[in-house]
Formats: C-alpha cells, sequence, structure tokens
C-alpha cells in the first residue's frame, strides 16, 4: 500500500485535456522523476498533486483522500510545491532573510530553536547564510532556485512536489541542489515528486514517469527503460531510412541497422516513442543563402573587453575571437557575465574598455555599432515574439525591420520555414505553439537579413530532446552551408560537446578558451565535459 | 483568522509597498487629486477683466464705473475707444466683457427716458459667459437703484439668499465631494494591484500551495492599504479646513467613522477587480473606470443627485459615493449629524456595501489555478 496513490487523474485547463488518466503510487522515501517534452502534463499533474488545480479522478495521501484542491486543503501543510519557473514563488524586493521568516510565519511554524537550527543549516547547505540581508531580486538564478527550495523545504513536507527545480541553472548550482534536496528528503522521508529536462538527473532517481502529451506512457527504474530502448539505439548513420531518427551523435531505428549499437541514455525513450507513434521529423535540408560566403575567416575579434557596473566588475579584459564556420559555446554558471559580455558584442552596452573589430573593422562610433547590429542575428533567452501577431505577420514585421525588400522576404520566409520546419504553423499564434516550434522560429527571424554571425542565448532552456536534437542539426547545418560564425551559450553540458570551440567564463573572466578534444586532453580524468566544467570551478 | 500569519503578510506587504516607492502614490495620489481639483473646478467667476467706454463722462456714469471697480468680480480698465477696437480686445482675449455708457447716459437719465448700456461677453464658455452677464445686470441694477431714489420702489427686487453656503464659495461645494471621489479611486487602484501582481508575477503559487485560508488572504491585502489610507481621511481633512478653508459644521466623530467605512468600500471593489483579473493593467484601468467616473458624476460636485431624474437617478443610488457625500456635506456644511435619519441609514448602507463586496470578493477568489 502506497503513501501516495494518484488514481485515474485527469486535469483539463483552458479546455484543454493537459492530462488524461494518469495513475502511480510512490511509498515514504521514494523520489520519482518526471521527464517528458513541453506540454506533455507533467506540470500540470504536479499542480492536481499539490493540490492546486482541479481535477477528476482520486489522489490520496497518507489515507486522506482528496478530489478537488478544497479537499486538499487539509493537507496543505504537509505539501511542498515549487512551481516552475525561476525565482517564480520569490518576491524581487523581500532579503533572503525575509523570504525565510515570511515562509515560516504564513505556515504557522513554531519559530523555536530546533526550528532555527533547521533553518541555519539549510541556508548554509544552499550557500545562503552569507547573502541573508540581499533581496531577491539581485540574487543570480542558481541562488535564486536554491533559496526557492529551503523555503519550500521550510515546513519539513512529507510530499514535495518539485516542477523544473534544475532548468536554467547551471551545473555548479544544479548540483548543490540536489544535495539539499537528498539530505533532507532521506532525513524526513519524504516522497519527492521532481520534473526535469536533464537525462542524467532522471537517470539518478528511483523511478521515472515518461510522458508523453497528456499521457504517461512508460514507468520503471531508469535502467529498465534504458534497457528497453537498447536494440533500436545506434551509432550515427550518415543516411536515413523512413523508420530512423538521427541526432548527431546517435541513430535511432525500429528496424536493425547495420550499425553498431551505441549506449543509450533515458532520452532515446522519446525518439523511440516518436518513432513508435509515427511522429518522424524531417531532415534538415538548408539551402545556401542568398549572399556571399566569402567574407574574411575572423568574424569578430574582441580584445580586453571590460564593464563595470558601479564597483562591481562584470567583465575583465574578455578576450574572444569568432571564426567563419565555427560553433563557439560561451559557458558559465548564472552570473558569471555571459549576457553582459554578449550584449556588449551585441552594441546593447557601451564597452568600458577594450576594443571590438568586425570583419577587420573596429567599433567605435554609433555609425559603426549599428552596422555592427545589422550583421548579427540574436535570438534572446525568452524568444522576442511579438505575441498578437501570427508567426507570419512577426516575420513579416522582422524583414521590414530590417528593410528587407518584400519579395525578396516572402522568398526568403517560404523557403526558412520549410527548411527549419515551421510552415505548418505559419498563420498560429506563437503563444499557441510548442517551445521548439517557437524556437525554430526564432531561429528564422534573427537569420532573415542573412547575418554573419548568429548570437543564442540558451536557445535550449526548456525545449524537449527530439527538437532540441534538431535544433543543433540545424546549427551545424548553418555552420556548414552558411559559413557563419555561432555563439551559444547553455546550460546543458552534453550540448556543449556539439561546440567546434568552448569559452569558460567565471566571475567576469575568461578562465579557458579550447577546442573540446583538448580539453579532454588538459583533464584526462574527467570522463564527461560537465567534470571538465566543475574543475574549472573547484 | 491566525494572527501571526496575518502579520507575516501583512509585514510583507508594506515593506514591498515601501521598497517598490508604490508608497509615495499612497499619499501623492489622494493629494494630487484633492489640488488639481480643488484649484481646477471654478463655478464662480472673479476678476473677470472689464473694458468700460464711458462716453458720458458724467457723475452718474461715474458711479456706475465706480460700482464695477468696487465689485470683487471685476477688474477694471476705463478707456475711450471704439467700439470696434473694443470688439477687437475681446477677440484676442485680452478682455472678458465690455460695457459701453453712451453719451447721453446722464442727460437721459435725468430725464426720465430709457438710455441703453451696450455689454459685450465673451461667452466662449457658456457657462462663464452667463455667469458673468448675471452679474454684470447685478451690478447695474444694483446701481440704477442707487442712483434713481426717485425710481419706483419695489419696481427692482432682488433678494437673493443662500443657504448653508453663504459665501457661495466654490471651495465649499466641491471640496467635499472631492473627498468622496478621491477616496474612492485612490485606495481601490492599490488594492487593485496587490492580488493581481502576484497573479502576473507568480507568487500567487505561496497562496496557492499554503494553508493560508481564503479568507485570511483577503484580510491580508486588505489590512495593509487600509491602514495606510486611513492617514489620508486626517491628511484630506487637513487640506479641506486649512488650505481651502471649507467650514466644519459637523461632529469629527461621524467623519471618521463614515471615512474609514468608505474607505472598507473603496478597497473591497479594488480586491473585486484583483479577483476577476489577470493582469496589473487591466486591473488599473478597470479600477478607474469603475471609480472615477462614477465618482465624479455621482458625487454631487457637477450636479446634485436630487434634480437627477431616470436612469440616472436609479445609477447614483446604485455607487457608494452618494451615501458617503451626503455624510459628507453635513458634516462640513449642514452639521445635522447623527439627529438626521439619513445620516444613519448611509452609514448601515455603507457597512452593508462593505459586507457585500468583500463576500463577494472571498467567494470568487479562486485558491487553484484556472
Amino acid at each position: 500500500m502506497g503513501m501516495l496513490k494518484i488514481d485515474q487523474v485527469s486535469v483539463t485547463h483552458n479546455k484543454r485535456r493537459a492530462i488524461k488518466d494518469a495513475s502511480f503510487s510512490a511509498n515514504e522515501g521514494e523520489i520519482i522523476g518526471f521527464i517528458g517534452a513541453d506540454g506533455a502534463g507533467k506540470s500540470s499533474l504536479m499542480h492536481a498533486i499539490a493540490g492546486v488545480i482541479r481535477f477528476e479522478g482520486k489522489i490520496s495521501f497518507q489515507n486522506t483522500i482528496y478530489h478537488s484542491p478544497s479537499e486538499a486543503q487539509i493537507l496543505k501543510s504537509k505539501i511542498g510545491l515549487m512551481p516552475q519557473g525561476i525565482g517564480l514563488v520569490l518576491y524581487d524586493l523581500l532579503t533572503v532573510g525575509e523570504h525565510l521568516d515570511f515562509f515560516a510565519n504564513i505556515r504557522d511554524i513554531r519559530q523555536d530553536d530546533r526550528f532555527n537550527e533547521y533553518k541555519n543549516r539549510l541556508l548554509r547547505m544552499a550557500g545562503l547564510d552569507k547573502f541573508i540581508d540581499r533581496r531577491a531580486g539581485n540574487l543570480s538564478g542558481g541562488m535564486m532556485q536554491k533559496l526557492s527550495l529551503i523555503c519550500t523545504l521550510l515546513h519539513r513536507p512529507k510530499l514535495l512536489i518539485l516542477d523544473e527545480p534544475t532548468t536554467g541553472v547551471d551545473p555548479l548550482s544544479r548540483i548543490e541542489l540536489w544535495k539539499i534536496l537528498d539530505q533532507i528528503r532521506c532525513e524526513e522521508g519524504t516522497i519527492a515528486l521532481v520534473s526535469t529536462a536533464y537525462m542524467q538527473e532522471a537517470a539518478q532517481m528511483d523511478r521515472v514517469l515518461l510522458f508523453d502529451e497528456g499521457e504517461i506512457i512508460a514507468q520503471g527504474c531508469a535502467k529498465e527503460l534504458i534497457k528497453s530502448v537498447q536494440d533500436m539505439t545506434y551509432v550515427r548513420k550518415p543516411f536515413t531510412t523512413p523508420h530512423s531518427m538521427s541526432t548527431l551523435d546517435t541513430t535511432y531505428s525500429l528496424e536493425p541497422l547495420e550499425a553498431e549499437h551505441a549506449e543509450p541514455t533515458l532520452e532515446a525513450l522519446f525518439f523511440v516513442n516518436a518513432l513508435q507513434k509515427n511522429r518522424i521529423l524531417p531532415s534538415v535540408e538548408i539551402t545556401p543563402r542568398d549572399g556571399d560566403t566569402s567574407f574574411s575567416s575572423v568574424v569578430m575579434e574582441a580584445q580586453g573587453l571590460t564593464k563595470t557596473f558601479g564597483d562591481f566588475v562584470a567583465n575583465d579584459r574578455v578576450d574572444i575571437r569568432l571564426c567563419r564556420g565555427e560553433i563557439l559555446g560561451l559557458l558559465g554558471s548564472n552570473g558569471a557575465g555571459k549576457t553582459t559580455f554578449i550584449k556588449m558584442l551585441l552594441g546593447l552596452l557601451p564597452i568600458d574598455d577594450g576594443e571590438l573589430n568586425l570583419l577587420g573593422k573596429r567599433i567605435e562610433t554609433a555609425k559603426d555599432r549599428q552596422e555592427l547590429k545589422s550583421s548579427i542575428g540574436y535570438v534572446s533567452q525568452h524568444f522576442a515574439l511579438y505575441n498578437d501577431m501570427t508567426v507570419r505577420e512577426n516575420l513579416h514585421y522582422f524583414a521590414s525591420m530590417h528593410q528587407i525588400p518584400m519579395d525578396i522576404a516572402i522568398k526568403r520566409i517560404a523557403r526558412y520555414s520549410e527548411e527549419l520546419g515551421f510552415d505548418g504553423y505559419m498563420d498560429a499564434i506563437p503563444t499557441e505553439l510548442p517551445l521548439g516550434i517557437n524556437q525554430r522560429f526564432s531561429l528564422a527571424a534573427a537569420l532573415l537579413h542573412e547575418p554573419v554571425i548568429l548570437f543564442l542565448d540558451e536557445p535550449t532552456s526548456g525545449v524537449d530532446a527530439i527538437a532540441r536534437a534538431q535544433f543543433w542539426q540545424l546549427l551545424v547545418a548553418l555552420k556548414e552551408k552558411w559559413k557563419i560564425a555561432i555563439l551559444i551559450t547553455t546550460h546543458y553540458m552534453s550540448e556543449a560537446e556539439f561546440c567546434d570551440r568552448i569559452v569558460l567564463m567565471r566571475d567576469g573572466c575568461k578562465v579557458a578558451d579550447d577546442t573540446i578534444p583538448n580539453l579532454y586532453t588538459a583533464h584526462p580524468n574527467a570522463k564527461t565535459f560537465e567534470e571538465i566544467f566543475l574543475e574549472y570551478y573547484r | 483568522m491566525r494572527i501571526g500569519i496575518l502579520k507575516a503578510y501583512i509585514r510583507k506587504e508594506l515593506s514591498e509597498l515601501l521598497r517598490s516607492r508604490l508608497i509615495i502614490m499612497v499619499y501623492l495620489l489622494p493629494t494630487m487629486l484633492m489640488l488639481l481639483f480643488g484649484y481646477g473646478i471654478r463655478m464662480e467667476v472673479t476678476h473677470a477683466r472689464i473694458a468700460i467706454i464711458d462716453n458720458d463722462q458724467s457723475r452718474l456714469s461715474n458711479l456706475l464705473v465706480g460700482k464695477f471697480e468696487h465689485s470683487k468680480y471685476f477688474d477694471v480698465t476705463t478707456t475711450v475707444m471704439d467700439e470696434d477696437e473694443a470688439l477687437r480686445k475681446i477677440k484676442q482675449a485680452q478682455s472678458d466683457a465690455i460695457i459701453i455708457i453712451p453719451a447721453s447716459f446722464e442727460k437721459r437719465l435725468l430725464k426720465g427716458q430709457t438710455t441703453q448700456i451696450g455689454v459685450y461677453v465673451d461667452a466662449a464658455f457658456p457657462s462663464r459667459g452667463s455667469t458673468m452677464e448675471s452679474y454684470v445686470q447685478g451690478v447695474i441694477l444694483n446701481a440704477a437703484s442707487a442712483l434713481i431714489p426717485s425710481a419706483p420702489k419695489g419696481s427692482i427686487v432682488i433678494n437673493q439668499r443662500t443657504l448653508f453656503n453663504q459665501a457661495m464659495r466654490d471651495e465649499d461645494a466641491i471640496v467635499p465631494g472631492l473627498i468622496g471621489l478621491v477616496l474612492l479611486v485612490a485606495p481601490a487602484i492599490i488594492a487593485a494591484l496587490l492580488i493581481v501582481k502576484e497573479k502576473e508575477r507568480g507568487t500567487i503559487f505561496n497562496f496557492y500551495a499554503s494553508p493560508l485560508s481564503k479568507a485570511e488572504f483577503i484580510a491580508a491585502k486588505l489590512i495593509p492599504v487600509f491602514l495606510l489610507h486611513s492617514i489620508n481621511i486626517f491628511i484630506l481633512l487637513l487640506w479641506a479646513l486649512y488650505l481651502f478653508e471649507v467650514p466644519f459644521r459637523g461632529s469629527f466623530w461621524i467623519y471618521w467613522l463614515a471615512s474609514e467605512l468608505y474607505i472598507l468600500v473603496s478597497i473591497s471593489i479594488g480586491i473585486l477587480i484583483s479577483v476577476i483579473t489577470r493582469t496589473q493593467i487591466v486591473a488599473v484601468v478597470l479600477t478607474v473606470m469603475v471609480t472615477i467616473i462614477p465618482g465624479f458624476m455621482y458625487s454631487g460636485i457637477i450636479m446634485p443627485i436630487s434634480s437627477m431624474v431616470g436612469m440616472s437617478r436609479y445609477e447614483a443610488h446604485v455607487f457608494p459615493v452618494m451615501y458617503y457625500n451626503h455624510i459628507l456635506y453635513d458634516v462640513f456644511l449642514v452639521g445635522e449629524g447623527l439627529t438626521s435619519q439619513k445620516t444613519q441609514l448611509y452609514l448601515v448602507i455603507l457597512a452593508v456595501y462593505v459586507v457585500i463586496l468583500l463576500s463577494l470578493g472571498t467567494l470568487w477568489l479562486r485558491k487553484e489555478i484556472r
């Protein structure tokens, strides 16, 4: 008899069936991972269990049965929910210490010595004990998530529901988050439900539920699940058959292939499931661009770029070189100065010191900067799309902003929509579309004026595995066919391996700048790129 | 209601209001509205620029000019110029009215013949124009009766008496109504922001996921605004008494009680709007629409409720501003206080408003994602 039992739970939100007939149970101390694409129903099920959304079906926890949020009310003192979104539940203007007091008070916790000891321990584990008086709005993303977690843990919940706590968080903070979570839940015997976009994290959990289109399509421990798809995973084959899909290093096929088997990860589940449901994405084909591709080999070069905000040095003498036909990965923890750096390269922030050259020409005047902007395509973290216009209208708008003649623009938009695979969504509003489609259409918007440099600021954050794999294939194709320089930031260390070169930043300084193989040679003990990353932070 | 929880929420709201500088709006907005409208709305006309062309230059005409010169309503310039030139002055907005005394003014009057005085009034603003016109007439009639005692007595009798606002001061008529408008608009806007802000930001999850009850949440949002705006009751009273010099004839306690009740009504409207909207901008626009327009229409500033007919009369009774303003005009200008049954009834009606609006707010507030 499980402590938590979910029985045939369905959630309908905004007239859309978000999750249908989900059932599972969990015992004391168990940790269960929710994985699945964006919009697969993970959050809705979590909200139902936390009693914050109306649902059909039955949930029982500690022998209390509830069918609606109002029936769940009596259990709320035992449940902790951390909804999706960095720092979502925090008040920007309150300090760290005030947050802890507030969360303790609204849950009516008696603030005795035992509580204070527990609170201080949580603060120490989160590394926030030195920042008690800092306002939440001034914390980095990683710190915000740690603060949210300890605020959720303050009342020692017996059921902990965490919705993508680590998305958009750097590897270092992620490890700290997991340390806090594991320690506390083991001590308290908490049931933890955690959704995550990182398959390595899911693999560590007791059990994994795989969500797809509003249904739980598989559950079990990670090893079993991985084993079930081992036969369909191969080392990448350059050609494709109708029943196969490829990423940059792996090919998945339902039919046996004449190829060596590869070691699958949980990600393989998504591909095999898509194949089984015959949701095969068209392979990526990029045609050469209209403009010429014979620009100089060093596209952009920055030397000693420095930016200070008051006493705080955000970027300290950073050098960077972007070459023709190269993907450069810019990595670093939250608050290491990546965004500031990109903003300077974009001409959005004035440069305090150092120089910036574009195609061999130094950027000095405002006119230069205008030219700089017209040679760069930029996809921001929160795709800057207009949500009141359709995809087509958005693209037309961006085209006229870049003063592209209408006839050329229409042709280009038609071509990109086909090649980037969103031509079926041209008349939809961005908010109705999955993140993966929005991501590709933002990319198209950034490429309309045929830039020589493409900046991508965490474009894959929150996007599901298949869409991510496709996106990377697109980037590689763009690099090869268009010879443009691509600068990308990401928190997925597995993606870093697809970059040609990596620049690692820490506290506003550049600490590494090398190719992937060279980095592996320099760190012989590291098995994955994540370990290399962490070595720079120890 | 658990006091500890409420205290935590109230402390949080207050420090947020303080740190986000929204507190400035809490105290600036009411005073600003009061000063803008208090000085801005003028029904009476003073210091109208009037040019008198005295073609007679006689004793009687001088007396008439003197009457105008001694009136606080007119700033007089006496000139000799021709009519066209004078009219041009009105066109150029250098003069508000022209009075032309004909050359034979004294002679004809003494002979008992009718004489005509030319009066030109700039009526670009009709109400101002007609006000000036009646002032001019008043002064001339008054002068006429003084000048010609031989005129049959009783032929001109003007017996004016104004009640409650004996001085006929605009401030006395407008400022109490303004308090009713300001205390309806300002607390409602702040209250409307409080819940919807959490919805927009995502922090509303803290309420959804915690054992906090709906009533506790509403109370936690209501109390900080109530406390902050209670101070405005006194600030506005001070402006009324010392800046606009409005008399205060009633009981301070009735003013205080009615005002606190009225703030609660206003906050409840804000909370209700906050509950049904999703974004701050919609909440603010909606609040402004449902408070400022009726607050202005039915405050008695523009027209008294008793002179309204048909729909507008019913509408006036639906909005709480009418009841509060009745009490306000009573405490400022009349002073009957609780001996008036109407005042008693209206206090009860305000309390009923609070109960109904807050119950609706609590009923409609959802402790779940919609």
